[in-house]
């Protein structure tokens, strides 16, 4: 028995510190400015941009068909890659798997508390949290920008602002920055930042792989928008063939970029299922888990598995693009039909990658705002792994008008109308938790009820879509637009948002001011349903998606979706003036739990120290009884760990009865 | 109780007014590296140290797991190209007059995947049984035929029969060969890794009995991550057979 030289012998300065890390001596490092960051990390991308890019024309100037159409996508390509390769250099993430090569491993260090943090590699959950949080943001307003362009266009329809190239490369771009920024929206910021509290966990189980999926995420958005300097690419975010073997530079752009954010969707998935999986608090069984965790679990199935085939039918296209096989090629062996079944093989799952970490939000918060347990929890677990596995056999109601055996159709309607049986269990899980409850309508809840209301309407008009005759009547028309729009903004978004008013006190430690956060609820909300709403009925009165001129008689409709639309994106500003405003101009303290949640996370205190929980917690109970006079504790805090060697999730309430003592702690467990 | 003796060790000389000291400690300490709790950085018990420990253990082996399934997907995907093209055959031009990949050379590929996988599952099986050395061979045989897997399938590239936009099955091929450049790439570099941390450690645990049978945490983790590498050996073999069926046999 050597333990004898227990750790609590040993005193820290201050005995409220105990727990916490001692402060380091002043000690010689380099300066942040030349440590790995982002401005290093920005000059490693353009370096590597260049000598890609010199590479490309020593390798592929002489080729026939680049002196034929004056384009080398080789050059473009490497470009693109090897600026990648130097954008992750330049941030540090090479240097651990290149020192592995030498046998190395990572030594322990404190984790660094300054403002650079935000601008590095880091391990911390919750800062990579953070810059998720920004970088969605940015992909949000890059995305609606290009929204706003699309609808002033589409203000008249004969007289132009853009030519007929400019608008669809606008809508192009618009699609692919918001289908990119939508996989990660609820995943990156809430996932990373929230898992490992949620389940007692003081990590992530990779967390440089984590840190790593943000950086490669962020070089894919610049990717996909140096489309611009490219000239574009004319196949909408589908990027169909033949198009996109016909099309100028800019497809390169969308295939590397598509590429580069389907490996960081692929390690973000891969993290957080390991995270999940073997990080879970001595307690905490399957059962234990908290919703939205479940719905973060099955949206990192999807993310590894249905992701990688993106990523190869992206190599597909960059092959036929610059060594100049035929995979969409139909007239040397190759089909571009080829390119819709594995596009659509990730392309359908992605829109549960979206839709199920939304529900999972809601689902989290209504039970804490109707003071109800969760409704079903164990059919809302199952539910969301049942979309999950549904998801993969749906994907050919996207060939319904193109490239199917018309002898399957069937097959694949009904497929697609069983998903939405579990879909269905989701809005009875959540209806039962509203059913006869005295609802409060925090901010947070409004965008939940929101969220309900936009995914009904999306979500019927998507059973429609799935029956073939329907579908093959506005197959391409707005109406289908308008209805993944209601899915995704009106459901992901929303629920996005409902997360953010939620969590933001215990992310920041400030709370928001309450109109302000109204007032972007209701704006939101209402012109969002005023923008997408007459798209439904422009799509049945026949109009087609990305085409700039239209029928007169459609000008009311899209006039008033148009000017709903502006609105729309002004209601941004109510909440960019939230944020800075009780940051920055007004701030108020958050206590530590606001909204008397019985959620792991709000146990911690505020802000959540780099630690995230003093001693790991043991779970009790899941935290949904609300509302139960006698309900059980939730976990045990401040009791230390006594479960020596049982695996994550084996730990009953019994097994502790006669634990190892506490260690002084105060506070009681939680109820 | 063994494993904690030398956990608490490092924890016992962490000297409250260096914080810096500590972390020299922890770093020089070979019972802690690749090992990454908080000792050192928070005042941990036993029994969280040793649920870290066991927690990054389960994450080793999920991970190892996962990375098999993202690779099978991503390989099937190149599956259903290969079929959907044979079987649309478009223009007739799926694969014109019977033409293949050099097939000396593939079938080259083909076996020096499967022995190097087949040697590593044999090598990690000696290992277990505690000869270290014969896993140390497996291991750089693997090592070498990895990499001569990638030079043989560079090389083959630029001896095609045919052009990359020839037929289907050409295009194909090509997707093959960058895919499984990737693949052995990636495996190789994942047991280069191992065998050379190895060596670092070799000298440290040797006095708790070696990798095979040390208890010390920094061994533990080391043998969830050979076990998941040869799993993933294994698959690339299954890989290669599979792929080798369909371009050279039938």
């Amino acid at each position: 028995m050597a333990i004898d030289t227990s750790v609590s012998e040993f005193e820290y300065p201050g005995e409220e510190d105990v727990g916490t890390p001692a402060k380091p001596p002043p000690v010689w490092r380099r300066s942040a400015w030349l440590q790995p960051n982002v401005l290093w990390a920005i000059a490693g991308g353009v370096i590597g941009y260049l000598i890609g890019h010199w590479l490309g024309n020593v390798i592929a100037s002489g080729y026939q068909q680049v002196q034929s159409s004056g384009q080398n996508n080789v050059a473009i390509v490497l470009g693109l890659s090897l600026g990648v390769a130097g954008w992750l250099a330049g941030i540090g993430a090479l240097t651990y798997p290149l020192a592995k090569i030498l046998g190395y491993e990572p030594s322990p260090s404190p984790p660094q508390q300054s403002w650079v943090r935000y601008f590095r590699m880091t391990e911390d959950h919750k800062v990579v949290g953070w810059q998720y949080a920004i970088g969605v943001l940015t992909f949000l307003f890059t995305g609606g920008l290009l929204a706003m362009l699309i609808r002033t266009e589409l203000l008249s329809p004969t007289t132009h602002v853009f030519g007929p190239g400019t608008y669809i490369f606008l809508v192009s771009e618009h699609g692919t920055v918001m289908m990119m920024m939508a996989t990660s929206a609820v995943v990156g910021p809430l996932g990373n930042w929230l898992v490992p509290l949620m389940i007692g966990s003081r990590r992530m189980a990779y967390p440089r792989v984590e840190s790593f999926s943000f950086w490669i995420f962020m070089a894919g958005y610049l990717v996909i928008l140096s489309a611009f300097f490219f000239g574009g690419f004319p196949t909408g975010w589908t990027g169909y063939a033949p198009l996109q073997t016909q099309a100028n530079g800019g497809m390169d752009s969308y295939l590397v970029g598509f590429g580069v954010i389907g490996l960081g969707m692929i390690l973000a998935g891969f993290n957080l299922a390991a995270t999940i999986i073997n990080y879970r608090a001595p307690g905490m069984n399957w059962g234990r888990v908290p919703i939205f965790v479940w719905g973060i679990l099955a949206t990192t199935a999807l993310l590894t598995l249905a992701t990688p085939t993106l990523v190869v039918a992206g190599l597909f296209g960059i092959l036929d693009r610059t060594a100049e096989t035929a995979f969409y090629v139909n007239e040397h062996g190759g089909s571009n039909f080829l390119w819709q079944n594995l596009f659509w093989f990730f392309g359908h799952p992605e829109v549960y990658i979206m839709a199920l970490p939304g529900f999972g939000i809601v689902m989290e918060i209504m039970p804490v705002f109707t003071r109800k347990p969760l409704f079903a929890y164990k059919v809302a677990a199952a539910g969301m792994l049942g979309v999950a596995l549904l998801s993969f056999f749906v994907w050919q109601h996207h060939l319904f008008q193109s490239g199917i055996n018309p002898d399957m159709r069937p097959l694949f309607m009904l497929t697609t109308e069983l998903i939405s049986i579990p879909t269905g269990f989701l809005f009875l899980v959540t209806l039962g938790t509203l059913w006869k409850a005295k609802i409060r309508f925090d901010t947070p809840m409004l965008f939940c009820l929101g969220m309900l209301f936009n995914f009904l309407i999306g979500g019927v008009t998507g059973v429609f879509l799935s029956d073939v005759p329907v579908n093959v009547t506005v197959h391409g028309s707005f109406f289908v637009m308008a209805h993944f729009h209601y899915t995704i903004m009106g459901g992901l978004i929303f629920a996005m948002f409902a997360g953010f008013y939620f969590w933001f006190p215990k992310i920041t430690g400030k709370t928001l001011n309450r109109k302000l956060s109204k007032w972007h609820f209701w704006t939101f909300f209402v012109f969002f349903n005023c923008t997408f709403f007459p798209l439904f009925l422009v799509g049945i009165l026949g109009m087609p998606r990305r085409v700039f001129e239209y029928a007169s008689n459609l000008q009311t409709l899209n006039d008033i979706s148009s000017i709903s639309a502006y609105f729309l994106g002004a209601s941004f500003f109510f909440f960019i003036i939230n944020v800075v405003w009780s940051i920055y101009l007004n701030p108020h303290p958050a206590p530590d739990n606001p909204w008397n949640s019985l959620g792991l996370e709000w146990q911690t205190p505020t802000p959540v120290p780099w630690y995230d929980f003093e001693h790991i917690p043991v779970v009790l109970n899941d935290p949904y009884h609300y509302g139960e006079a006698d309900a059980p504790p939730v976990a045990d805090l401040g009791k230390v760990l006594s479960a020596v060697g049982a695996p994550a999730g084996s730990v009953s309430h019994e097994d502790l009865g006669t634990g190892v003592e506490g260690d002084g702690d105060p506070r009681p467990p939680i109820l | 109780m063994r494993i904690w003796g030398p956990v608490l060790r490092a924890t016992a000389t962490r000297d409250p007014r260096s914080c810096e000291a500590t972390n020299i400690t922890m770093t020089n300490s070979v019972d802690n590296q690749q090992f990454e709790s908080f000792a050192g950085r928070l005042q941990e018990t036993p029994e969280e140290i040793a649920f870290e420990l066991r927690a990054q253990e389960g994450a080793l082996w999920t991970g190892g797991r996962l990375l098999i399934g993202i690779w099978a997907f991503a390989f099937a995907a190149l599956g259903f190209a290969y079929f959907y093209l044979r079987s649309a055959n478009n223009e007739n031009l799926w694969r014109p007059h019977g033409i293949t990949a050099p097939t000396a050379t593939g079938a080259a590929i083909f076996a020096i995947t499967v022995a190097s996988a087949l040697l590593l599952m044999f090598g990690e099986r000696r290992f277990r049984n505690d000869q270290t050395l014969d896993w140390q061979v497996a291991g750089w045989t693997a090592v070498l035929g990895g990499l001569l897997v990638i030079g043989l399938q560079i090389w083959q590239l630029t001896d095609l029969p045919f052009f990359p936009g020839s037929s289907g099955y050409a295009s194909c091929f090509i997707g093959w060969a960058a895919m499984n450049i990737a693949a052995v790439l990636g495996a190789t570099y994942w047991i280069e890794t191992i065998l050379a941390r190895e060596i670092r450690l070799r000298r440290a645990i040797a006095q708790d009995g070696g990798a095979p049978s040390s208890t010390l945490p920094v061994a533990r983790l080391f043998r969830a991550n050979l076990n998941g590498c040869t799993y993933f050996w294994g698959f690339v073999a299954v890989v290669a057979t599979f792929f080798w069926l369909l371009f050279y046999v039938i």
